[in-house]
């Protein structure tokens, strides 16, 4: 028997892979050796606080052998049995989309079919009729991941780009800039050494739309939940505000206050309120930092144009919280020394994915200013972030432009798009059914405040819309809202042709024209380092979520298994029959690529290439006396600022507010959405437009909260391994099919003679699913809960637009954004109704038509 | 020399890691010590959870990963014929997967549940402890390695200075439902036991910080005290199970409420509001 040990990352942390005869046998947590690093200490209260000499990972990891081998894995490439190669694009049985079979097809077959269909269609309508989009995350690693060798693909090809949104965070990144800058954070806070500071200093915890033990960092695996721990041990109290009593909360939390679903802002400001009444703020910090604070003032205490006064009783009757406890929670934050949030990072969170987001967002930021936000022990941190890191090893994350493929210095020559027309992603379905699509900002704004309010029209002016759409890597179905519409926009015959390269037979590639098969990362060479999204641009420093920096050489395990390959050979395969072949590759392999980001980073200054190779992954460490930066003290205590990632305002002791200062009159918005109805320039709670004060709350009077899953990645493991399905809080295997878990209060149960474990029917006008009923007090009778990112979507009539017995929870979420200029999604927005649900024998299974499509 | 994992509750989130390094390690694949465990429907390494508390005012949930106890006196092993079940010098409890063919009631006679009966294999299986894998050098069993959160600890029972060990002294000792009384060499920490709570407020919304709470057990003559926090909460744990308890809630003036409560299950007992003493 012949053992192999390989590396990889997955997003559940760095794993270590044995192969046991071109097998793999298991999938392990690294371990490290004697020549790694000692971890890093940090004295206090008395206590030395370790981390232990590994690193973690989180369940999905574990699952990564069973993903290998999953049974739903893509094996060859297939054309849909139904597709006819008309020479106008028309008449392609396109309504069959999501119910058609497929027959195998070589790889020439494929390929040859997608480079006619790619010349044809941009010749016929111009460079800017294909489309093309990944998922986020479905793979790790610098060389195959999207904003890498398939940017570099559709770069050098010219296509009309899809803006992602920042789905995970809306309300931050639309909000928080307009109250304290760091629109280059995306509106996240700076998490730099706040552990240590939360170590020496916190007495209270406010996790606020917080799980940290489900969201776990982003892909920090569980990296984090041993300091929780620690906090817990120093008698730190935690206060958990989240309409859904969470898994982190049931275990660890010292008080939940469970607030109607959407009207957290509410709360919010009854807590200034108090505060101000009480006279229980930093003065001097206000004083010194704050812009229009005493309008604000005048806003919550009912001297503003509402003459309505923020009261705890006021807020009681909105949020369904008493008076008392909002005044208990306000007066335990203001007299201890506090720190909290919201969300993974801070700056995250369910609360900031609804109608009222960005408000909420802007009032914490507000909040945690007028505790003195920066002084020791009062900050931003909801304890998932903020460990001590040598800043000064440089390896790139998947987000930095200099760790990519698609540009120099990796690549020598770096592609530009040509096309200018784009199209924005939470709307893509109503842009092609209805051709037309018109909205505000770049999606991704870390460029400038400014970014948020350009303006986009599809088509563009000139252009012509698009009639191809690649897409490339995991499910829109079941993290994209109102997610019937991505089923009616497949079925149109305004998309000519269809192409999906995925790893496995995932939902929305059974809307294809031609499938392709990518391998796993297990099956082919890539490099990474754990947990870093990006040292400069999204929420940089993501890796201090971890206890350890690790770069890791994600080795090939096995050969890319059955006729699936590489997504790097696929794209350079199509690079080929398209003309550019030898450009796109620059004349390297894979392995060779690998060495580039080495060669291109600090790695290379500490391991040889052929060490790192031979040992599977580095270490960074952390120096004895490294260098503290923490988050925000530049600010509070007024020297130069000094945190990594920092903008030129900062070394002038300013935020990137327009004046420089936390803002709670917003001249941003003043300036540039004075007529901005949900985003005004004093943030404030407002009823939504599907609230509970709603029209449409008599006929759906539960707030649905769906919140990122525990039990999987996005969409990318649900599906594929049924080891998941036996997670009694996920799913039930009743009849073949797993029902997702869906969670009632005992009040509703009754009124709608729903028993435990019953199948049960949630349902709007967007569309309903069926799930197990699970009766809990973790949810109040106004709320519902259920995750979203089912990964399973498994209509009850196969390929056509009905009940989802796969638990696809965004069926029932709005495409309405947030606003007319705010354009973030909001899935925390949704009203629906539940009941009782025989399912009929004629509903049957669904997953043998998935297994027809990958025999 | 006498191998032992310490599980500590506290610690657990549920994370189902060891859950999941269980199944990558068994399913699919024999070893001298069990036939390959089937791809669903047995977990060797089975977290129990259990939600407490009867009113969202005090909600916690209890967790608790189940593996084979491997007891000292196993169950199992005297309902196998011909030794099918013994006992390895390390005390680990092994199923042996020839010698048990047939034999259901293996199966059925384990107390908690841990043994799972292969119906196309005809035989019992369980956790073996990654026996297999320790003779191959593992220093840990897979559940232990994939912790994130020193939930689990493998090591010497018989060393009163391994890790395990020290563990097991410092903490709150609960036996599992079924194998009271029997010495085990999976340990289980801080179970949590039956809590009573409530909140207290005052009239004007105000919770009621400081107000005295004690409970009293007439039948068991056990008395509590405990006092309420920043948010008005009281909350008494690990209380005797099955009693009767009158509780009294004292603050100065206010009169005293008087209420009861049973522990046959963790309740939240009452939002009390106090009345001034006019």
């Amino acid at each position: 028997m012949a053992e192999k040990i390989t590396h990889s990352i997955c997003v559940g942390g760095p794993i270590r892979i044995h192969t046991e005869d071109g097998v793999i046998r298991r999938v392990r947590p690294l371990v490290f050796d004697e020549t790694d690093p000692k971890p890093w200490k940090i004295e206090a209260r008395g206590r030395t606080f370790s981390p232990p000499k590994n690193t973690t990972v989180s369940l999905v990891a574990l699952q990564e052998k069973d993903r290998v081998y999953s049974y739903d894995r893509l094996k060859y490439p297939m054309i849909r049995e139904d597709f006819v190669e008309t020479p106008d694009g028309k008449n392609r049985n396109t309504e069959n989309r999501g119910k058609s079979g497929y027959r195998r097809a070589t790889w020439d077959e494929a390929l040859d079919l997608i480079a006619r269909e790619t010349k044809r269609i941009q010749k016929t309508y111009g460079k800017e009729s294909v489309t093309a989009i990944t998922s986020s995350h479905h793979s790790w690693g610098l060389l195959g991941y999207k904003l890498s060798c398939f940017k570099r693909f559709f770069n050098m090809l010219g296509y009309t780009r899809i803006m992602d949104n920042p789905d995970s965070w809306e309300g931050f990144h639309w909000g928080a800039p307009h109250t304290y800058g760091y629109w280059w954070r995306l509106g996240g806070p700076e998490p730099f050494d706040l552990l240590e500071d939360a170590l020496k200093n916190v007495e209270t915890m406010i996790m606020w739309s917080h799980d940290p033990d489900t969201t776990r960092g982003g892909y920090a695996a569980n990296e984090s939940a041993i300091w929780r721990h620690w906090l817990k041990e120093l008698g730190v109290q935690f206060i958990y505000i989240d309409p859904f009593n969470n898994f982190s909360s049931v275990k660890n939390g010292d008080k939940w206050i469970g607030p109607r679903m959407g009207t957290d802002a509410a709360l919010a400001e009854a807590i200034a309120y108090v505060w101000l009444t009480e006279g229980t703020y930093d003065k001097e910090y206000i004083e010194k930092h704050a812009h229009r604070f005493d309008e604000w003032a005048d806003h919550i205490l009912g001297k503003g144009v509402d003459r309505t006064p923020k009261t705890p009783k006021w807020a009681e009757e909105i949020t369904g919280v008493k008076a008392a406890d909002i005044k208990a929670i306000a007066r335990r934050w203001a007299s201890t020394k506090t720190m909290g949030g919201s969300g993974m990072r801070g700056g995250f969170g369910g609360v900031c994915r609804t109608a009222n987001g960005t408000e909420f967002a802007r009032i914490m930021v507000q909040l945690f200013a007028m505790q003195g936000m920066g002084k020791p022990g009062q900050n931003m941190w909801t304890g998932t972030t903020g460990a001590p890191m040598d800043y000064n090893f440089w390896f790139g994350g998947y987000s930095d432009p200099k760790s990519s493929i698609a540009s120099a210095p990796v690549a020598d020559y770096t592609p530009v798009n040509e096309v200018q027309q784009v199209l924005y992603r939470t709307n893509l379905p109503e842009a092609i059914l209805e051709g037309h699509y018109e909205w505000y900002g770049e999606g991704f704004c870390g460029g400038s405040l400014e970014q948020q309010f350009t303006e986009h029209v599809y088509p563009l002016p000139g252009c012509n819309r698009v009639h191809m759409f690649y897409r490339y890597g995991g499910s829109f179905f079941g993290t994209m809202l109102d997610t019937n519409k991505w089923a009616k926009m497949y079925k149109s015959p305004e998309l000519e042709f269809v192409v999906n390269q995925d790893i496995h037979f995932n939902p929305e590639g059974r809307f294809a024209d031609v499938i392709l098969p990518a391998c796993t990362n297990l099956e082919r060479y890539d490099i990474g380092e754990f947990c870093n999204s990006g040292n400069s641009g999204y929420q940089s420093h993501s890796q201090t979520g971890n206890n350890w920096q690790v770069v890791v050489f994600q080795d090939k395990a096995i050969e890319p298994l059955w006729e699936s390959r590489s997504d790097y050979w696929i794209f350079s395969q199509l690079a080929e029959r398209l003309g550019f072949g030898e450009k796109f590759t620059e004349g390297r392999d894979e392995l060779a690529w690998c060495k580039r980001f080495w060669e291109f980073s600090d790695l290379s200054k500490r391991i040889s290439w052929e060490d790192f190779m031979k040992k599977g992954y580095y270490v960074a460490g952390v120096p004895e006396n490294w260098e503290r930066h923490y988050g925000f003290r530049w600010f509070a205590e007024g020297y130069p600022c000094d945190t990594p990632n920092h903008k030129p305002c900062q070394e002038e002791g300013k935020l990137g507010t327009l004046t420089g200062k936390f803002e709670f009159v917003s001249e941003s918005l003043l300036k540039y959405a004075p007529d901005d109805e949900v985003r005004t320039p004093i943030a404030s709670y407002k009823h939504s437009w599907e609230g509970h004060k709603s029209l449409l709350a008599h006929r759906f009077p539960y707030a649905l909260i769906s919140p990122h899953p525990r039990f999987d990645y996005h969409t990318h493991h649900q599906q594929h391994n049924k080891w998941l399905w036996e997670i009694p809080e996920n799913r039930k295997v009743v009849n073949g099919n797993p029902y997702q878990v869906i969670r009632i209060n005992p009040i509703v149960a009754e009124k709608k003679g729903i028993s435990e474990g019953d199948i049960i029917r949630v349902y709007n006008d967007r569309g309903s699913i069926l799930g197990i009923a699970r009766i809990t007090n973790r949810v109040k009778p106004e709320t519902i809960h259920c995750y979203a990112s089912s990964g399973i979507y498994n209509p009850v009539v196969y390929g056509e637009i009905s009940a989802d017995k796969g638990g696809c929870t965004n069926l029932l979420t709005p495409s309405q954004l947030m606003g007319r200029k705010v354009p973030g999604m909001v899935p925390n927005t949704t009203l629906v109704e539940v009941e009782k649900f025989e399912v009929p024998a004629e509903y049957g299974q669904g997953f043998e038509k998935i297994l027809e499509g990958v025999k | 020399m006498r191998y032992g994992i310490a599980i500590d509750s506290a610690r657990c989130m549920a994370c189902y890691n060891c859950f999941m390094a269980c199944k990558d390690e068994h399913c699919g694949y024999s070893s001298k010590y069990s036939v390959a465990e089937p791809h669903m429907g047995q977990f060797w390494m089975n977290i129990v959870e259990w939600e407490r508390g009867d009113r969202p005012g005090n909600i916690k949930v209890a967790t608790v990963p189940t593996p084979c106890s491997h007891c000292q006196d196993p169950a199992c092993m005297k309902a196998a014929k011909n030794g099918a079940v013994y006992k390895r010098p390390d005390g680990i409890v092994i199923i042996d997967p020839v010698k048990a063919k047939g034999q259901k009631e293996i199966a059925d006679s384990c107390p908690i549940g841990a043994i799972y009966w292969n119906e196309e294999e005809q035989v019992a299986q369980k956790c073996t402890m990654c026996a297999e894998l320790l003779e191959e050098g593992y220093k840990v069993p897979r559940c232990v390695e994939a912790c994130p959160n020193q939930a689990l600890i493998f090591g010497d029972l018989d060393d009163p200075n391994s890790e395990v060990s020290k563990k097991i002294a410092a903490g709150k000792v609960t036996q599992l439902k079924g194998l009271e009384g029997q010495e085990t060499n999976v340990v289980h920490l801080n179970i949590p036991g039956i809590f009573l709570a409530g909140t207290v407020y005052l009239p004007e919304d105000e919770v009621a910080i400081g107000a005295k709470v004690t409970l009293k057990c007439e039948s068991c003559g056990k008395v509590f005290e405990t006092v309420t926090n920043w948010a008005g909460d009281w909350e008494v744990d690990n209380l005797p199970k099955d009693k009767k308890f009158d509780i009294t809630i004292e603050m100065k003036g206010y009169r005293s409420v008087k209420l009861s409560a049973v522990t046959d299950k963790d309740h939240f007992v009452e939002e009390t509001i106090l009345c001034p003493i006019l």
